[in-house]
């Protein structure tokens, strides 16, 4: 289905898609993050879950060289920079130029840039991995409409399809739940378990336990610091999560960390 | 056919087809990296690269006459784009840091043409351009110049769209921005230097920002900006020049010729404007409901 992604099965003792060993993060001086120290297998995802201002934005722009490590290690799948083409990031679309002139089918080409290379036109090869990415997202029919007029949801899924069409072996998702309706979250939590089988690693920030339970087998707690990580249910205690958010009274329901004072999530 | 008439003949004399050469080549090049300053919003930083040329072109002038005076640019240029690329990563309120530098930089190249008494004649000549009296060697020196800056965009310009639109996304698919950046700054330094002999410093840039200006009021569709804006540039340098020639020529009204251009080129935004406000207006209805087709379209899974 999904042109070129990673079609290896995962093996029990295969390097890991993302490996991060006691590193510390920071913006310019001022330390963000510190003590974190997971695994990502592929095939796997893991959740990162904490307050707002915990540092899971951080974390993802960690991963990707944008700030600072001042200690530690991060490798992808075994290297460090990543190598070029190996991660999909998909930002928060509240990050985004809305009114830029550039349609959905040309967002989701923008995934294929780094392995068409320099000066070189798209393919048809190329073309048709973004038809199969939009169709993958379920937005075939809206390819050639401004980015910007396509609404939250559409634009998350968007974005989704350029990680995709850029065959990825890690993938980093900011928030993806932000702003979805349950059909658009549901399309989503397809996407990344069918991703999930072709063999890549999923990293995901959320505050939405849903998303958490439907496709991550473990969790990374956070508040500025790592709290725990592990499987998702040992993880998901009521005790690590009232330490990660820091406030006594944290509630968890099924669903969602009920936090008095802000709004539930 | 009167009116027409002079969109040709004008350009019979060796030294207006000369000009009209120099701006063809300048509008292509300018029209192209243009959009990308616009859908950058670097407009403020080109501004503050006009600026730095101007004492290259100053000091130059002095240490070498006119041949000089390209070397200078060119040199101040390429130093001023590196810099500014990393003031701009760095400063936290960079709109300051360039303000700062640049006018600095101008007022030395201000001071360093004064101090020469017999060259203060020729300030004029670097701040509104001698159009008329380029000389063949300088027409290819405008092309050369205008060719590598073509090269260096040309050659990045879907990377540079992607960096213009999603800056991260850049970084997690294994480009260095920074690299991006640079090649954008000095592919808008070169147009500087090319377009100062031109039309001068101080108008290089309504030719940098204008036409991308209009191309987003034209059209919304990516591909389309780039000729749009290059187009548009060629077709406002042409009329511009002819303009000025026929009112200097049988009108009796000496028009300098970069400024006339430089007007075109402004007269032709405000008709872009114009036309593209009226449009909303007529269109409106029409798209609300296009708007609201979007939101009615049931989501199928």
């Amino acid at each position: 289905m999904i042109g070129n992604a990673f079609q290896e099965t995962p093996r029990a003792n295969a390097v890991a898609a993302l490996q991060v060993a006691e590193a510390s993060f920071a913006y310019g001086a001022e330390p963000a993050l510190t003590g974190i120290d997971f695994a990502v297998l592929p095939g796997q995802a893991v959740a990162l879950i904490g307050p707002n201002g915990s540092g899971k934005s951080t974390l993802l722009k960690g991963v990707l060289g944008l700030i600072t490590r001042t200690s530690g290690t991060v490798e992808v799948l075994g290297q460090w920079p990543a190598p070029a083409g190996y991660i999909g990031y998909v930002p928060q679309t509240d990050q985004l130029d809305p009114h830029f002139p550039v349609s959905l089918e040309q967002v989701v080409m923008m995934g294929r840039f780094r392995s068409l290379g320099w000066w070189r036109l798209p393919s048809k090869a190329d073309h048709r991995a973004v038809a199969e990415a939009l169709e993958t997202v379920d937005l075939s029919a809206r390819a050639r409409t401004r980015f910007g007029e396509l609404s939250g949801g559409q634009q998350q899924r968007g974005l989704l399809a350029r990680a995709v069409a850029s065959a990825p072996r890690l993938l980093l998702l900011d928030e993806p739940f932000n702003g979805l309706d349950q059909i658009n979250r549901d399309a989503l939590i397809e996407t990344v378990k069918r991703l999930k089988q072709q063999g890549v690693a999923v990293l995901v920030s959320t505050h939405d336990l849903d998303l958490a339970r439907a496709v991550c087998e473990s969790v990374l707690l956070l508040n500025g610091a790592q709290v725990a990580f592990g499987p998702r249910d040992e993880v998901l205690t009521l005790a690590n999560v009232q330490q990660a958010f820091g406030s006594v009274g944290v509630e968890m329901d099924e669903h969602t960390i009920v936090v008095p004072g802000h709004g539930g999530h | 056919m009167d009116v027409f008439t002079p969109l040709i003949t004008a350009f019979d004399l060796p030294f207006m087809a000369r000009a009209l050469l120099v701006l063809v080549v300048l509008s292509l090049v300018a029209g192209l990296v243009g959009v990308l300053v616009n859908l950058r919003g670097l407009e403020f930083i080109s501004d503050g690269l006009t600026h730095a040329v101007f004492p290259g072109v100053a000091i130059g002038f002095v240490w070498g006459g006119r041949d000089g005076l390209f070397v200078g640019a060119m040199a101040a240029a390429l130093i001023a784009a590196v810099v500014l690329t990393v003031i701009v990563k760095r400063a936290v309120t960079s709109d300051a840091a360039i303000a700062v530098v640049f006018t600095a930089m101008f007022s030395v190249g201000i001071i360093v043409v004064s101090r020469e008494t017999n060259y203060v004649g020729q300030l004029d000549a670097l701040l509104f351009g001698r159009l008329l009296t380029v000389s063949p060697a300088e027409v290819n020196q405008t092309v050369i110049v205008c060719l590598i800056a073509l090269i260096m965009v040309g050659f990045t310009l879907k990377e540079q769209v992607f960096r213009a639109f999603d800056r991260e996304g850049t970084v997690a698919a294994g480009y260095r921005p920074l690299a991006l950046d640079i090649v954008l700054n000095v592919a808008i330094a070169l147009v500087v230097v090319a377009a100062s002999s031109a039309v001068g410093n101080l108008l290089v840039l309504a030719v940098l920002i204008v036409p991308g200006a209009v191309a987003r009021l034209v059209t919304n569709r990516l591909w389309l900006l780039f000729p749009v804006a290059a187009g548009f540039a060629i077709v406002a340098a042409w009329v511009g020049l002819a303009l000025g020639y026929e009112a200097s020529v049988n009108g009796g009204v000496d028009l300098p010729s970069g400024a006339t251009v430089v007007l075109v080129l402004v007269a032709g935004y405000g008709m872009a404007l114009v036309a593209r406000l009226a449009l909303d207006r007529i269109g409106g209805h029409h798209r609300t409901r296009r708007a609201v087709g979007q939101l009615a379209e049931p989501v199928v899974h």
